[in-house]
C-alpha cells in the first residue's frame, strides 16, 4: 500500500509538469489555434540557465529562480517577436506545427551550444532530507512542484478568465479581425500569450530540475509528453489540459512501477491513439475546433514549379550525369560516405514528400517508418540469417502493415490531431526499439548487420552501394514522377487543395490519402533496410523521432512537392556536418534555424526558388507562366 | 464630418476603388447602394482601417484618419459593423460588449463600463436579459444587434454599417433597420452599405450608387429611390415603368414608413 501512494506521489509530481506544459499548449492554442511544440524546450531552458545563475554564479536560490525566469521569458519573447508572430497570420496552422518543431530543434541547438551535451541537476530548494507524512517519504520539492504548479494555474485561469486582458486575449482566438476592429493589438497578443507560455514553462522547469536530470534535447520529451497530456484533456481546456497532465504521470508512473518503464511509454502513447481515435476532442471536452487536415492556402502554388519543357530535360540529364561522376570528384572516403547517407534518406524523404507535398498530410512520424523497415531486416539478418533482400522486403510489408492499422486513426483525423498521431506512432516506436532490448538489442543498438546483397552480388564496399542507392533512387524517381503525372497526381493535388472540393469532384480522398500514406511507409521501410545494412549496425537514436523531424527540415529546405527538390536539402544538412567538422556541433541549430528559415522566408526551398529564377532565365521574353502551367507537373 | 476624396484602393494588383468622394453630415444616415463586388465592402473596411489607402484622403472633423490604425480610428470615433456580424460567439454576450469598448478601456471603470452597456442596451433589450450566455446561442437577428451594440459601446461619431441584412428573415431585416433608423437621434452618422437598396434608401437621407469601384449617382433617399436607372437596376423594377407612378412600390415605401413611425 505504502509502495502504491509513493508512486502515486511521484506520477502526480511528475504529472504537474505536464500539467504545465499543457497549460503552456492550451495557452497559446487558444490565442493563436496554433500547437507550439517549442513549448517543452523552454522548460529546459529555464532551468539550464537557473544552473549557470545558482551553481556557477552562486547566486541565492530565490533570486536565481526569479532572474532564470525572467530571462528565459525575455529570451523566447524576443524569438516570439521574430520567428512566430510574424508567421501565424502568413502560415497555414499544419505548416505552423512544423515551424514550431524546428523552433524546438532550434532551441536544442542552442542549449547544445550553451551547454554541451551532459546531464544537469539543481539542489533541491530546501534540502535534500524528505519529509515523511503518515509513513510515506515525500520530497521536500514535490510541495514546491505542487505548489507552483497550483499558483501557476490559478493566476493563468485568472488572468484569462477575469481581466479585461483576458478577454482581449480570448478575442483574438475567435475572431482576429473583428478583434482588430475592436481595437485590440493582435499581434501584441500574440506575443504576449507566446511569452506568457514561455514563462510557466521556465518556472515549471526550473520547479523540477531538482527531481529530473536534465539534457539539451531533454525539451523533446517535455513537448511529446505535455502534448499527450493535452491531447488526453482536450486542447484549449486549461482543466482538462491540468487533469490530462496528472493523468498521464500517474498512469506512466504506476504503469513503470508495477510493469516496466517500457511499458509505461507504449501504455501512455496506447492511450493517446485511443482518445484521438474516439474522443479527438480530448476527455474533458476542449474548445479545439476540428481544422481541415490538409495544408492549404496559398503555399501550394509557389511549391509546385517546374522548368517546362526542354530545358528541364536537359537539366534533369545534367544532374543524373553529375549524379553519377561524383563519387569521381570526391574520392574522400568520408565524403563517399556520406553521400550513400544522403542518398538512402532522400529515399525515405521521397516519401515524405509524396505525403506532405503532394496530398499535403502532416507526418511526425516517417522515421518510425524507418526504424521498422531496418528492425526487421537486421533482426531477420543477423538471428535468423534471411537474405538482406528479402529481410528488406519483409521490412516495407511490415511497415504497410503497421501504416494500414495506423491509418484507422489518422485517416479519420484532422489537422493537429493527424500530426499528433503520427507523432504519437514515431514515440511508440522509439520506445519499443529501446525497450525491446532482447530483440533489437535496447540501447547499444544492434551489430554485425550483414552488407546488403542481391543473390550474390554484395554491394561491401561504399562505392557499391552509392550505386545501389542511385540506381534505386533514379527508378523511384522516375516511377514516382509518372504517377504524379497520372490521374493518381493530380487527385493527390485535388485533395491537397480543397478537400471539400475534391470530395465534390467524385476523388475518394480517403482512397487517395492511404495511398499516399502507404508509399511514404514503404520508402521510409527501404531507406531504414539500406541504413542498417550499410553501417552494419543499427541504434535506436539512428531512428528515432529527431530523425522525423530531420527528414521535414530537408523536406522544406529543398522543396516540397517537387520529389529531386529534397535531395538538396539532404545534401545540405548530411554533407555540411561532414565537409566542415567543426560544423558537426552547430547541426541541431542549423537544422532547426533553415527550417524556421525557410518557411518564414523561402517557403518554396532552395530547389523551388532556384527553378523559379532558372525558368524566369530560360523565357526572358516569354510570357510568364500562368497558375495553370505551374501546376502542371 | 466624414469626408473621403478622391479615395481608391484595392488588393495586391487589382484596384478595386477609384476617385470615390463622398461625405457624411453630423446625424445624417447615407447609404451605399450597388451590386455584389461593386466595391462596397472594400470601400467601407478603407474608411475602418482593414484597408490600406493608394491615393486620396479621408477626413473626420476635418481632421486625417487615413493613415491611422484600426485601433487609433475606432478612438477617432469611427466603428464598423462588419459584414458576417463577427460576434465573438464563444465568448459571452457580456464580454462582447465590453471589447467594444476595449480601445477607450482606460476612460471607464467599473461602474462607468456598466452604466455605458446599460445605456446602449436600452435600444436592445433582449440582450439585456442574455448578458451571460455565450454570444453564440443567439439567433441570427439577436446577433446582429449585439453587433450593431458592440459597435455602439466605443461611442463612435460615425457608425459604418456593412450589410446588417445579410441572412436575415424578412422580418428580422425590417426590425434591424429600424433600429437603424433610431440611432440617428442621438446626433451620430451612420454610413450603411447595404444590398437591400430598397429598404436603405427608405430610411437614407442621401445615398450613392457605387458600380465598378466609381460613384455613379448621389443624391437624397427619395431622388435615388425615385431613379428609374436605379429603380431597374436595384430596386427589381422592370424597364418601361415609370417608378414614380408604380402604386406598388410606393406602397412599400408607405408600409416602411408606418413601421419606422411605430
Amino acid at each position: 500500500m505504502n509502495l502504491a501512494i509513493q508512486i502515486v506521489i511521484g506520477g502526480l509530481l511528475q504529472g504537474a509538469v505536464f500539467a504545465v506544459i499543457a497549460l503552456g499548449f492550451s495557452l497559446v492554442f487558444r490565442v493563436t489555434g496554433v500547437l507550439n511544440l517549442s513549448q517543452g524546450a523552454f522548460c529546459v531552458v529555464g532551468a539550464l540557465v537557473m544552473y549557470t545563475i545558482e551553481v556557477s554564479w552562486g547566486w541565492p536560490t530565490p533570486v536565481a529562480a526569479v532572474a532564470a525566469s525572467l530571462a528565459t521569458a525575455a529570451f523566447g519573447l524576443a524569438l516570439g517577436a521574430l520567428c512566430f508572430v510574424p508567421a501565424v497570420p502568413r502560415l497555414p496552422t499544419s505548416s505552423m506545427l512544423i515551424l514550431t518543431a524546428g523552433l524546438l530543434t532550434l532551441l536544442q541547438g542552442v542549449l547544445l551550444i550553451g551547454w554541451s551535451s551532459q546531464p544537469y541537476a539543481l539542489p533541491p530548494f530546501s534540502g535534500e532530507a524528505p519529509v515523511v507524512l503518515w509513513g510515506v517519504r515525500v520530497p521536500t520539492q514535490g510541495f514546491w512542484i505542487a505548489g507552483i504548479t497550483v499558483a501557476v494555474v490559478v493566476a493563468m485561469w485568472f488572468v484569462v478568465q477575469r481581466t479585461t486582458l483576458g478577454t482581449a486575449l480570448r478575442a483574438c482566438a475567435e475572431n482576429r479581425v473583428a478583434a482588430r476592429l475592436m481595437g485590440i493589438d493582435v499581434p501584441r497578443m500574440t506575443l504576449l500569450s507566446f511569452g506568457m507560455a514561455v514563462l510557466i514553462a521556465a518556472i515549471s522547469g526550473i520547479a523540477v530540475a531538482p527531481i529530473t536530470s536534465l539534457e539539451f534535447d531533454t525539451g523533446g520529451f517535455f513537448t511529446n509528453f505535455g502534448f499527450i497530456a493535452v491531447a488526453i484533456g482536450g486542447l484549449g481546456s486549461f482543466l482538462g489540459s491540468v487533469a490530462g497532465g496528472l493523468f498521464l504521470g500517474v498512469a506512466e508512473q504506476l504503469a513503470a512501477g508495477y510493469v516496466s518503464s517500457l511499458f509505461a511509454n507504449a501504455l501512455a502513447l496506447a492511450l493517446l491513439l485511443m482518445v484521438l481515435l474516439w474522443r479527438p476532442n480530448g476527455l474533458f471536452g476542449g474548445g479545439a475546433v476540428r481544422r481541415t487536415d490538409v495544408r492549404d492556402e496559398q503555399r501550394i502554388y509557389h511549391a509546385i514549379v517546374r522548368v517546362q519543357g526542354r530545358g528541364g530535360l536537359v537539366f534533369a540529364a545534367a544532374a543524373v550525369a553529375l549524379v553519377l561522376v561524383l563519387p569521381l570528384l570526391f574520392p574522400s572516403a568520408g565524403i563517399l560516405s556520406s553521400l550513400v547517407i544522403t542518398g538512402i534518406l532522400y529515399i525515405s524523404v521521397l516519401g515524405l514528400d509524396v505525403l506532405m507535398g503532394y496530398a499535403g498530410q502532416v507526418s511526425l512520424g516517417q522515421a518510425g517508418f524507418m526504424a521498422i523497415g531496418g528492425y526487421t531486416a537486421s533482426i531477420l539478418a543477423v538471428t535468423y540469417g534471411v537474405s538482406p533482400l528479402w529481410g528488406t522486403v519483409a521490412g516495407i510489408v511490415l511497415s504497410v502493415a503497421a501504416a494500414w492499422v495506423l491509418s484507422f486513426v489518422t485517416l479519420r483525423l484532422r489537422g493537429h490531431y493527424l500530426a499528433l498521431a503520427t507523432l504519437a506512432f514515431g514515440l511508440l516506436i522509439d520506445s519499443l526499439t529501446v525497450g525491446m532490448v532482447d530483440t533489437t538489442g535496447g540501447p547499444s543498438g544492434l551489430a554485425g548487420i550483414p552488407a546488403f546483397s542481391v543473390g550474390s552480388i554484395v554491394f561491401a564496399s561504399p562505392i557499391a552501394m552509392y550505386y545501389l542507392v542511385v540506381g534505386i533512387i533514379i527508378v523511384l524517381v522516375l516511377a514516382l514522377y509518372g504517377a504524379m503525372r497520372s490521374g493518381f497526381g493530380r487527385a493527390l493535388i485535388a485533395v491537397r487543395t480543397d478537400q471539400t472540393a475534391a470530395v465534390a469532384l467524385g476523388v475518394n480522398v480517403v482512397r487517395y490519402k492511404l495511398a499516399a500514406f502507404l508509399i511514404s511507409a514503404a520508402l521510409g521501410s527501404l531507406s531504414g533496410s539500406l541504413y542498417a545494412f550499410y553501417f552494419h549496425f543499427l541504434a535506436p537514436e539512428m531512428v528515432a523521432t529527431p530523425r522525423s523531424f530531420e527528414m521535414i527540415a530537408m523536406l522544406v529546405a529543398g522543396g516540397e512537392g517537387t520529389l529531386v527538390g529534397s535531395a538538396l536539402g539532404v545534401a545540405l544538412l548530411t554533407l555540411l556536418p561532414t565537409v566542415f567538422q567543426p560544423f558537426a556541433l552547430y547541426k541541431t541549430l542549423a537544422e532547426g534555424l533553415l527550417l524556421v528559415l525557410c518557411f518564414m522566408w523561402l517557403p518554396e526551398g532552395i530547389f523551388g526558388f532556384a527553378t523559379v529564377q532558372l525558368a524566369r532565365w530560360l523565357r526572358r521574353g516569354a510570357p510568364p507562366a500562368t497558375a495553370a502551367e505551374k501546376a502542371m507537373p | 464630418m466624414l469626408e473621403l476624396t478622391c479615395v481608391s484602393t484595392g488588393y495586391e494588383t487589382a484596384n478595386v476603388i477609384h476617385d470615390i468622394d463622398l461625405t457624411v453630415a453630423p446625424g445624417e444616415i447615407v447609404a451605399l447602394v450597388g451590386a455584389n463586388g461593386a466595391g462596397k465592402s472594400t470601400l467601407v473596411k478603407t474608411i475602418s482601417g482593414l484597408l490600406a489607402l493608394r491615393a486620396g484622403t479621408i477626413t473626420l472633423d476635418g481632421k486625417r484618419i487615413d493613415g491611422l490604425n484600426a485601433r487609433a480610428r475606432v478612438l477617432a470615433g469611427v466603428s464598423l459593423v462588419p459584414e458576417g456580424r463577427q460576434i465573438f460567439g464563444g465568448l459571452t454576450v457580456l464580454d462582447n460588449l465590453r471589447l467594444g469598448a476595449y480601445a477607450r478601456r482606460k476612460d471607464l471603470d467599473d461602474a462607468r463600463m456598466k452604466q455605458r452597456i446599460d445605456h446602449v442596451c436600452e435600444r436592445f433589450p433582449v440582450l439585456l436579459q442574455r448578458l451571460k450566455e455565450p454570444a453564440g446561442n443567439l439567433s441570427g437577428g439577436q446577433q446582429q444587434m449585439l453587433a450593431i451594440a458592440r459597435g455602439l459601446m466605443a461611442e463612435p461619431r460615425i457608425l459604418v454599417l456593412d450589410e446588417p441584412s445579410l441572412g436575415l428573415a424578412p422580418v428580422l431585416v425590417t426590425e434591424i433597420f429600424r433600429l437603424v433608423a433610431s440611432l440617428r437621434s442621438e446626433g451620430r452618422a451612420i454610413l450603411l452599405s447595404e444590398q437591400n437598396a430598397r429598404l436603405s434608401l427608405a430610411i437614407a437621407d442621401r445615398g450613392y450608387v457605387i458600380e465598378n469601384g466609381r460613384v455613379t449617382l448621389a443624391g437624397t433617399g427619395k431622388e435615388l429611390l425615385h431613379n428609374p436607372e436605379v429603380a431597374e437596376r436595384y430596386l427589381g423594377v422592370g424597364k418601361g415603368v415609370n417608378v414614380a407612378d408604380a402604386s406598388h412600390h410606393q406602397q412599400m415605401v408607405d408600409r416602411l414608413k408606418e413601421i419606422l413611425a411605430r
